[in-house]
This record gives C-alpha cells, structure tokens and sequence, in this order.
C-alpha cells in the first residue's frame, strides 16, 4: 500500500531526552570542528607563507570574529572530547543500562562545562596579555 | 536516505474537537492522530475532552472510554491490558510506551497521542509492522542446532546459561525500541533495528544454538548492525526494561573478537 501516511517522527518525538540531546550535540560539535579545521589549514597555509603573510594571519585570527569562532571550536572541542570517551566506554560493553547512561549523560554535561570553562579562561587570559602588548 | 520531512500525504491537518459536557468539572483532553484510509483526506488531530474522573487509570482506558462513548470509530491495537502482548505500543506524550501500562497519573492534563513514529499507518494508531516482523523473521529467531536433541529429554541448559538469555528472551516485540530509534527512522530498508538485533544476540549466545558464526556473518554488514550509533533511546523505551543497545554493542564485540 503506497498510500499509507508515514506516521509523524522528529516533530513528536521527545527531542529534550537525554539521549536524543547528547546524542544530536556530539554529531553537531562533530560537525563544528571539521569545518573548524578550515582555520587551522589557513593558519598552516600562512605560516608556510612566509613572515609577511604569517603575520598578516595573526592579525585576521586574532580580531574578535575569530576569538568568537575560537571560543565556539573550544565549547565543541570540549563536549567532543568527552562523548568520544563516554561512546568508547559503550563499545566496551560497559555503562550501557538505563541509570548508568542517565547518569554519564550528566556527568558528560559537567565535565565539558568545566573543561570549557577552563580553556575560554586560558584564551581570553592569553588574549588579554597579547593586547596589552605582552609576551606572546 | 535520511528525509526529515514528512511526505506530503502525511501531513497533519487541524482536526475536530469533541467537547467535554458542560458539567464537567476536571476535564482531560486527549489529542490522538487519526487517519482514516477510506476518505483519501491526509491525516488529523482531533481533540478528546473528558471528565477527568472518567478516564480510568491508564491511556489504554482512556481511549477504550473514547471509543465506546464518543468516537466508535478510533482504531487502535489492544489486548491483554498488562503490558504482555505489547499490541498497544503507541507514542505518548514524546515517547514509545504501551498505553495499558502508562498511567494517567504521570501524564498530563493534556496527553499527545501518536502512532509509533516513522511507519506507515493502516489506520489512526495502527502502524503496519509487516517489515518490522519480517526483519525479526531475518534472524531466524529459533534453534539452529546440527546435533540431534537427545532422544529422551530436552537440550539442557546450566543455570547460568539460561540466565544470560533470561532479559533479551523477554522481548514482547511491541516495535517500541526499534522505532524511537533515528537510525531506524532513516535506514530501516537496510537496518535491523534493536528489536531484531536483541532477538539476533538473544539466539547467538544461547548454549543450546550451534550456528553462531553463521548468524554473525549474517549481521556482518555495514548497514544491518552497524547504523546502531549508541542513540540509547531503545534502552530508555522498553517497556520490559530490556536492553536493546547493550545487546547490539555485544554483537558489535563478537564480531571484532572473533577475528583476532
């Protein structure tokens, strides 16, 4: 029967579950950072440039658009890095019933919050010290 | 391929609203999806208004009450109103329970009612499950032994073996796990799904089945097993508290065991 309606999925389903929310953000920071590495082949690119071209780079990379994108690849970094771990322990078998993967959801929040926090205070530190004419 | 809309026969159009009577005092409403083969008019939601003291004690009452006093004509699969035949697999408010066993203490004043999501839909809350079934049938879900049975007793099992297919043996293949799972959603042509892979793990580490490598071979493949990505909604779904995923990741370490 090709005429039978396909019955309603994305648009009922719960999308503020844990697992369909821990889920689509590792894919969607996966996504963030391989076209983040668009910024790093540019940094590569100008610094096999030469001097002239390299610090011209710095100066583009290091004007408050690309400190936004830097802060935005550091947030995805960090919950990448932690739901890799948490699918890694999965493959092992281990941490797969119901409560335990409640509870590692959690932790993967906290963890990446705090991994984050951490790295945006090491930039913005480092970025404070290169404006006011510090080493760099 | 991955479609996140839906086809345009299957759009959800403003449905009726039945009222609750006047004297009603706590009312209930009830928006349950409603397709109606015959009319060739796309899918609706109407609205159900009942008195709340009326509803019974579970989704399943409720919409029986439905159907016996207001609409006669709501289609939707029961049985043994205990969670054990798993007929009445719907999604309710957001996710796939058995409406015989989801209270109407836990939900709302206002409960969404569906059928199991991305299936094709006979009529109103009754998914077909022909493919579901038939991805089951593709494990070949009994014994596959070359050794006769013994002449005068049945194949035996140790404690311990029978415990280990004791959860996965308990699937009532209500179609919950497998379709609250997005990658089923988008591959289900190619991918089993966690209800056929549970029944595939169930039968591949039984003591008593012979043909384990076979039907690891059968699910060497990049499409039957390995669309799983650890979504984990299966294992959050069951109603039988089973444990969909943990089986798949199992199978996923046969297959990589076995060939060291």
């Amino acid at each position: 029967m090709a005429d039978r309606p396909l019955s309603p999925h994305l648009s009922v389903y719960r999308m503020h579950r844990y697992t369909v929310l821990t889920s689509i953000t590792n894919r969607f920071t996966g996504v963030v950072l391989s076209a983040g590495l668009i910024v790093l082949v540019y940094w590569l690119m100008a610094a096999a440039g030469g001097a002239k071209a390299y610090a011209r780079a710095l100066g583009v990379l290091s004007s408050g658009l690309f400190q936004a994108i830097f802060l935005l690849l550091l947030a995805a970094f960090s919950y990448h890095l932690f739901a890799g771990i948490r699918h890694l322990i999965w493959d092992s078998g281990r941490g797969l019933e119901r409560r335990q993967s409640q509870r590692s959801a959690w932790l993967l929040g906290i963890a990446s919050l705090l991994l984050f926090a951490g790295l945006a205070w090491w930039a913005c530190l480092h970025w404070a010290i290169a404006g006011a004419g510090g080493p760099q | 391929m991955a479609d996140f809309r839906l086809p345009a026969n299957s759009r959800i159009r403003k449905g009726v609203t039945h009222k609750a009577p006047e004297a009603a005092r706590e009312v209930r409403a009830f928006r349950i999806y409603r397709f109606d083969p015959d009319s060739g008019e796309n899918p609706r939601v109407d609205t159900f208004e009942l008195e709340a003291g009326e509803c019974g004690q579970m989704v399943l009452d409720a919409l029986i009450r439905i159907k016996s006093t207001v609409d006669s004509s709501l289609a939707f699969r029961r049985s043994c109103r205990e969670g054990i035949c798993g007929s009445c697999a719907m999604n309710i408010d957001g996710l796939n329970r058995l409406a015989c066993i989801t209270s109407l203490h836990d939900l709302g004043r206002e409960v969404h009612i569906y059928p199991l999501p991305h299936m094709p839909v006979v009529k109103d809350l009754v998914p077909d499950l022909t493919h579901f079934y038939a991805q089951y049938a593709s494990v070949k879900p009994w014994l596959l032994a070359e050794t006769p049975a013994p002449p005068d007793r049945e194949r035996l099992q140790s404690k311990a073996e029978q415990e280990k297919i004791d959860r996965p043996a308990a699937c009532i293949l209500c179609a919950c796990c497998s379709t609250s799972c997005p990658s089923y959603w988008w591959n289900s042509d190619r991918y089993l799904g966690p209800a056929a892979l549970l029944a595939a793990y169930r039968w591949i580490i039984d003591s008593r089945d012979e043909a384990s490598g076979q039907r690891l071979d059968a699910l060497e493949d990049p499409f039957k097993l390995y669309r799983c990505h650890t979504i984990m909604n299966c294992t959050d779904v069951c109603p039988k508290d089973l444990n969909p995923a943990k089986a798949i990741a199992e199978i996923k370490k046969m297959l990589v065991e076995r060939q060291s």
